[in-house]
């Protein structure tokens, strides 16, 4: 069929993308900005690179000791992942558990506003830190061991979990709750039934991440004194058993390899 | 026997969408209430059961005034006002039985709803009900399983477990297919005259309102414009309730809304 439009012009229409800043002027504008601060931060930031043509020479040493990674000490390497196995599940467990409540606490259609408000700062505060840094201040408050690790990891996944959650709480089909409201149920007979059944998929869900990420975080929290493997791993970096140290990464390689694999295979049946 | 009467439902500063509205249903009649999109159908029966809070007004259940009531008095009153949905609003995750044992929420207390351990009295009447509506084989199967008809047979059963002195039901055949929704009218019907009990409808469908309920309630823009027999309710009645109304869903939308901005 032959288009009216073909016969009136000879040139072939055009297309093209209209830009993403349609301003031109912002546009390149922007570009220059970006170009004149990546030479500035180049050009100040204090490389010194007599000491890092120095420091390759350390490197290759230690990776040169590193191999072949020995698993000699492999009573401490289990000890280790022991109590950071425990840890990440004990964690994961409370966390999980305190999350709930949180979460309800921060959904603005089940919490009345002050309760929402404080819902919400407990999880904006949890947040708010790296576990590393929340786990510097546990180590110092209870001291070193896996305590200030599990500590450390169960305010971090309420914060995590929590916010998620809430989220899927104010998403809930409300048809449900005035169901519920309507047989003269009462507050937690309502969030027990019209709720929690809504929202639990997530959950389960959530928990498995969750796992998979205090399995992970517990390898570094461990690293400022807060018990399991990043323990082990910086007592055999401070020996200079780089072999060992080695062998210690692999396997927590290996073992969050393993732990991505499950939980995602357990997200996948129950979702 | 219920009694409203000059109920008033303003959300915030706009025109009230329930301008003084007088209605008694007694007995075991079926009242149909029609009206547009945006009539005030939906906000009159919230008001009843106090899923929206009437601005001004009275509304009594067998002498009980609801308007005023708070908290735990006002779950004690809700216990005998069951209602139907539209979407059913089943809990899609729990098993039939469940959903109809959550009737009952309202009379257990929370250790048992939690654990389901509900009475040896109320398991039977649940079992004695679905038997009535035929969905009992269904007890143990997730109610997003069944079909709508279906679904709304558990809706209908959830109410009816919670011994209600009226039963509201708001569209209740608005997403059925027409054979399915003829029969949850039959249904309706027929539970109305075996429990006694009065039953308010809000329904789209004229032709079912006319054969299925004992009186028909026209409203328009929130006031009452037709009450009588399905037999007086004639063309001109159907004129007046539905005539040279434009775009309906943009007067829903915002009532809609409203509603689910409610705490628990």
């Amino acid at each position: 069929m032959a288009s009216p439009d073909r016969e009136e012009r000879a040139a072939p229409r055009t297309w093209r993308k209209p830009p993403f800043i349609a301003n031109p002027l912002l546009r390149y504008g922007l570009l220059v900005v970006l170009a004149a601060y990546l030479v500035w931060a180049f050009g100040s930031l204090p490389f010194n690179w007599e000491r890092i043509s120095e420091g390759l020479p350390r490197a290759a040493r230690i990776f040169g000791g590193g191999f072949p990674p020995t698993l000699s000490r492999f009573d401490l390497l289990l000890t280790g992942f022991t109590e950071s196995l425990q840890i990440a599940i004990l964690a994961t467990l409370l966390g999980v558990l305190l999350s709930v409540p949180f979460a309800v606490m921060a959904a603005r259609n089940v919490a009345p506003l002050p309760i929402y408000l404080l819902g919400r700062a407990v999880i904006i505060v949890s947040r708010s830190f790296h576990p590393v840094i929340v786990a510097i201040l546990f180590v110092a408050a209870v001291g070193f061991g896996p305590l200030a690790g599990i500590l450390t990891l169960t305010l971090y996944s309420i914060g995590f979990v929590g916010k998620l959650l809430a989220e899927e709480i104010e998403e809930i089909d409300w048809g449900q709750v005035e169901a519920m409201r309507s047989t003269g149920a009462g507050y937690l007979a309502t969030l027990f039934y019209a709720v929690f059944p809504q929202i639990l998929p997530r959950q389960v869900g959530l928990s498995m991440y969750q796992l998979d990420s205090n399995l992970r975080a517990s390898a570094v929290v461990g690293i400022v004194g807060a018990g399991g493997i990043g323990s082990t791993l910086m007592n055999a970096f401070g020996r200079y058993d780089y072999d060992f140290a080695f062998a210690i990464l692999l396997v927590i390689i290996a073992v969050i390899l393993a732990s991505e694999g499950v939980s995602g295979w357990v997200r996948k049946k129950i979702w | 026997m219920l009694e409203i009467s000059n109920l008033i439902k303003r959300y915030g500063r706009d025109e009230p969408v329930l301008k003084g509205l007088d209605l008694t249903v007694e007995g075991n009649s079926v009242v149909s209430i029609v009206g547009a999109s945006g009539a005030g159908k939906s906000t009159m029966l919230r008001c009843i059961n106090r899923l929206v809070e009437p601005t001004s007004g009275s509304i009594k259940l067998n002498g009980i005034e609801l308007v005023t009531l708070r908290r735990a008095e006002l779950r004690r009153a809700r216990r005998k006002i069951g209602m139907v949905f539209q979407g059913f609003n089943l809990i899609d995750r729990l098993t039939v039985m469940e959903n109809v044992l959550a009737g009952r929420l309202g009379y257990v207390n929370l250790f048992q709803a939690v654990t389901r351990r509900y009475p040896a009295a109320d398991i039977e009447r649940a079992f004695v009900l679905m038997e009535r509506v035929g969905i009992a084989h269904y007890a143990n199967k997730r109610a997003d399983e069944l079909s709508g008809g279906e679904r709304q047979r558990v809706g209908v059963v959830r109410a009816l477990m919670q011994e209600p002195e009226v039963l509201l039901a708001d569209e209740p055949t608005a997403s059925l297919d027409p054979r399915t929704s003829e029969q949850i009218m039959v249904l309706l019907q027929s539970l109305a005259s075996e429990l006694s009990l009065p039953v308010l409808i809000n329904i789209h469908n004229v032709a079912q309102a006319r054969t299925y309920t004992d009186r028909i309630v026209g409203l328009r823009h929130g006031t009452m414009i037709f009450d009588g027999a399905p037999s007086d309710f004639d063309k001109e009645a159907l004129e007046a309730i539905y005539g040279g109304i434009e775009a309906p869903e943009d007067e829903a939308a915002p009532a809609a809304e409203e509603v689910r901005d409610g705490q628990p």
